[in-house]
């Protein structure tokens, strides 16, 4: 077995640049994965803005009443009023919408009078459309009071307002069954997998073959005592070890972090569409490890195909917020077709013939994929043969 | 001397080709991906009209003031009316955010949590605190009946004006562009390494060659930074004419500031890798590597992967971000597209100067006066 042998010490003299991959997909993982939070299902909850709200008028009873019903209606974030740190917030959305009370607003609300509130918001947001519902209603509702009952106190005031507007509707929520917070959890630590997946086998690959095809060392080789099949038997295996052991390595995590979930339906599911992702990864490794000449071009290819798959894939974004366009584009690789199996698996409520249809059906053109690219491989690698 | 080296050195660095790759085009597949992934990002929040179906009833056709009520939101809703089986239908498939049910009390059906059906909650809760309102203000108040408080409860005025916070958008998604733009400014030092490693006698033979030849050394160097800093500046304005002119990205319209953020952003790109390549006495590799570590952590540091990561910093450690070029040369790009003022800007373009400065400050006096026993 020594060109099994000579396989795994080439790999391992490139482990740094392997490894920086590893690390890259282990961070990406826990952070990611860990800071989302799916929407719990059982309930309904409305959602909240987050909003700043900033008094230029006095403290006064109704201004309180107001910042009261905003809060049981939207997160308040506390901001200091500047321009540029205000600007900053909702540039970067840690508000989505800017309340600014105006000097006189009490007197005026009192007094019947007419009066304009500031609000700096996103343009044509819908927390735009709701933020404006509410303080609107509030502002109207109040004005009707002091229409219809005037000389009511403000104390009186703010307390009907308060009454009135903690009336509620009933809202029934339809579930569609449990699911399971794991689930989506680990969707999206399979759909980060596939760009370590393919940066690692591109550069473990092509590293071994940039060796193994060197016209020196490969006229020495040709002329030792082993057959040439039994060579490539050894270089397949040498492959097939790695791409293995990779897979190993990097669904090791999910055990950890997902538990049982990893082997009930959807986790298996979800690591056997990784396992025939690595089989099509490997597959195109292999090709592009026998067309790569430098180990400059090497890491520029793998940058470039495992970013570029990630990105048009929905690995990073998710498919749903790309465009129409650059889905057709992607649905020309295999990443793409392994992302939509993922999504689907960790989507599902329940597996039935429908959406298990789907789900092989895409893994099965992941696998074409691999087995298409490999016949172009092993064509070349002929056609180069007789050439030389 | 030295434009016969300059010129010796475009053209170096030009036949380098995996350094034009990473320097140039890189940057500019990263900018198309970004675009491609990102393009749909910012009008995911952008409202669009509710879709909800009504439930036809009888309790619903005894309260015309609902119907009424729910038709005259036509800016906010699209209605449709239905049985409840349809509606159910409509809201398995998505085609609906709610449904509203009138069966004595008004019963909203959802399937999630989202801000489309708060909105529809909002409207139907409108509905019930304005009955709350009128019984209570009926009670103290009888004569309000016939001063037209029905009518002064469903009219509503606008109370809010809207006031905009910037001349230009606030769109996250552009942080994300100049973030890349600071990264390749950055990349920038790959050609400073190549510079050093070339004009040291014991990093490469053409160094050794150029430290024998009768001239003085901080000329040719100089000659060389030029040319690395030429080639880079002619990158990074492709790069933004490509940005601009095919993505369509916005940048404000001060071009002669950005045109200056652009040259201060590739001075402090060159000269850093020049710090780097000659403080680090090892292999090119290991400058490389720590070359892209460190433009890697800035970038991360200045908002290129998250956006958020900026505002994070901004607010809770603004000392890092002023302590970090990336971050400047993106926070350059943000205060001209979105500042009213040029306070922030100016700043940001001093220390960069302040950083290529340094960068040259070290770079000088680690190469200065070496000489060799032997090679």
């Amino acid at each position: 077995m020594q060109v099994y042998k000579a396989f795994f010490k080439v790999i391992q003299k490139n482990r740094g640049q392997i490894l920086i991959y590893l690390v890259v997909f282990m961070v990406l993982a826990l952070l990611l994965t860990n800071t989302y939070n799916p929407p719990q299902n059982t309930d309904f909850s409305k959602v909240k803005v987050n909003i700043a709200f900033i008094n230029n008028d006095d403290d006064s009873q109704l201004v309180a009443g107001l910042k009261t019903y905003l809060s049981e209606n939207a997160n308040l974030v506390d901001l200091p009023d500047d321009t540029q740190k205000l600007q900053d917030a909702l540039f970067f959305r840690e508000v989505e919408y800017i309340l600014r009370v105006p000097a006189g607003f009490t007197e005026a609300i009192l007094g019947g009078q007419d009066v304009q509130l500031e609000k700096t918001t996103v343009p044509d947001s819908t927390s735009n459309v709701y933020m404006d519902l509410l303080i609107n209603k509030y502002l109207n509702t109040a004005q009707t009071y002091t229409t219809y009952m005037p000389g009511l106190s403000q104390a009186d005031l703010t307390q009907y307002l308060a009454k009135d507007l903690a009336e509620q509707s009933e809202v029934t929520m339809i579930s569609n069954g449990s699911h399971s917070a794991n689930a989506e959890k680990s969707g999206y630590y399979f759909n980060y997998l596939s760009y370590s997946m393919f940066a690692i086998l591109i550069l473990g690959v092509c590293s071994v073959m940039l060796v193994f095809n060197d016209t020196d060392l490969k006229r020495r080789n040709l002329c030792s005592p082993i057959r040439s099949a039994n060579m490539n038997f050894q270089m397949i295996l040498g492959n097939l070890s790695f791409a293995i052991l990779t897979w190993l390595v990097l669904i090791s995590a999910s055990f950890v972090m997902y538990g049982s979930f990893m082997f009930s339906t959807p986790g298996l599911l979800l690591l056997l569409n990784s396992f025939v992702f690595t089989l099509t990864a490997l597959s195109i490794s292999y090709l592009i490890g026998n067309l790569v000449k430098s180990r400059g071009a090497m890491s520029a290819v793998a940058n470039v195909f495992a970013l570029g798959t990630s990105f048009i894939s929905g690995v990073f974004v998710p498919q749903e917020l790309l465009g129409d366009n650059v889905l057709t584009i992607a649905s020309f690789t295999p990443t793409y077709w392994y992302i939509k199996a993922n999504n689907e698996i960790a989507a599902a409520v329940r597996f039935n013939a429908d959406n298990l249809q789907s789900i092989f059906t895409s893994m099965v053109l992941v696998l074409t994929f691999g087995v298409a690219v490999l016949g172009v491989t092993l064509v070349l690698i002929k056609q180069r043969r007789v050439e030389a | 001397m030295f434009l016969f080296n300059y010129r010796y050195r475009l053209k170096c660095i030009f036949k380098d080709r995996q350094l034009m790759f990473w320097t140039f085009l890189f940057p500019i597949l990263l900018a198309t991906l970004f675009n491609l992934a990102f393009a749909n990002l910012s009008s995911a929040d952008s409202f669009l009209k509710v879709n909800v179906a009504v439930v036809q009833n009888q309790e619903l056709d005894q309260n015309p003031a609902f119907t009424q009520a729910i038709d005259g939101a036509d800016d906010l809703f699209i209605v449709q009316y239905t049985t409840r089986a349809a509606a159910d239908a409509l809201l398995k498939d998505n085609q609906i955010d709610g449904y509203i049910v009138f069966d004595s009390d008004l019963n909203l059906v959802v399937n999630q949590s989202g801000l489309n059906q708060t909105i529809i909650r909002e409207f139907l809760d409108d509905f019930v605190q304005s009955s709350a309102t009128l019984v209570t203000i009926i009670t103290a108040n009888p004569t309000a009946l016939d001063n037209g408080i029905l009518a002064g409860v469903s009219s509503r005025s606008e109370y809010l004006t809207a006031v905009s916070a910037s001349q230009s958008n606030p769109d996250p998604v552009v942080n994300y562009f100049y973030a890349l733009i600071a990264m390749t400014c950055l990349y920038g030092g790959f050609l400073g390494v190549k510079e050093v490693v070339a004009i040291q006698a014991d990093l490469s033979a053409v160094g050794a060659r150029i430290n024998l030849a009768p001239t003085n050394k901080l000329t040719v160097f100089l000659s060389s930074m030029l040319a690395a800093t030429t080639i880079q500046l002619l990158e990074l304005l492709i790069l933004l004419a490509f940005l601009i002119g095919v993505l369509g990205i916005s940048f404000g319209d001060q071009l002669g500031y950005i045109a200056l953020t652009c040259v201060a952003g590739s001075l402090t790109g060159v000269t850093f890798g020049a710090c780097i390549g000659s403080i680090i006495k090892k292999s090119e590799g290991l400058k490389i590597g720590i070359l892209i570590g460190s433009t890697m952590i800035m970038s991360f540091l200045a908002g290129m992967m998250s956006a958020d990561m900026k505002y994070l910093v901004m607010t809770r450690a603004p000392i890092l971000g002023y302590l970090n070029p990336a971050n400047l040369i993106t926070d350059s790009f943000y205060a001209l597209y979105y500042y009213n003022t040029h306070t922030q800007f100016f700043t940001d373009i001093l220390l960069l100067c302040g950083f290529t400065l340094l960068f040259s400050t070290v770079t000088y006096l680690v190469i200065r006066r070496q000489k060799y026993a032997s090679l």
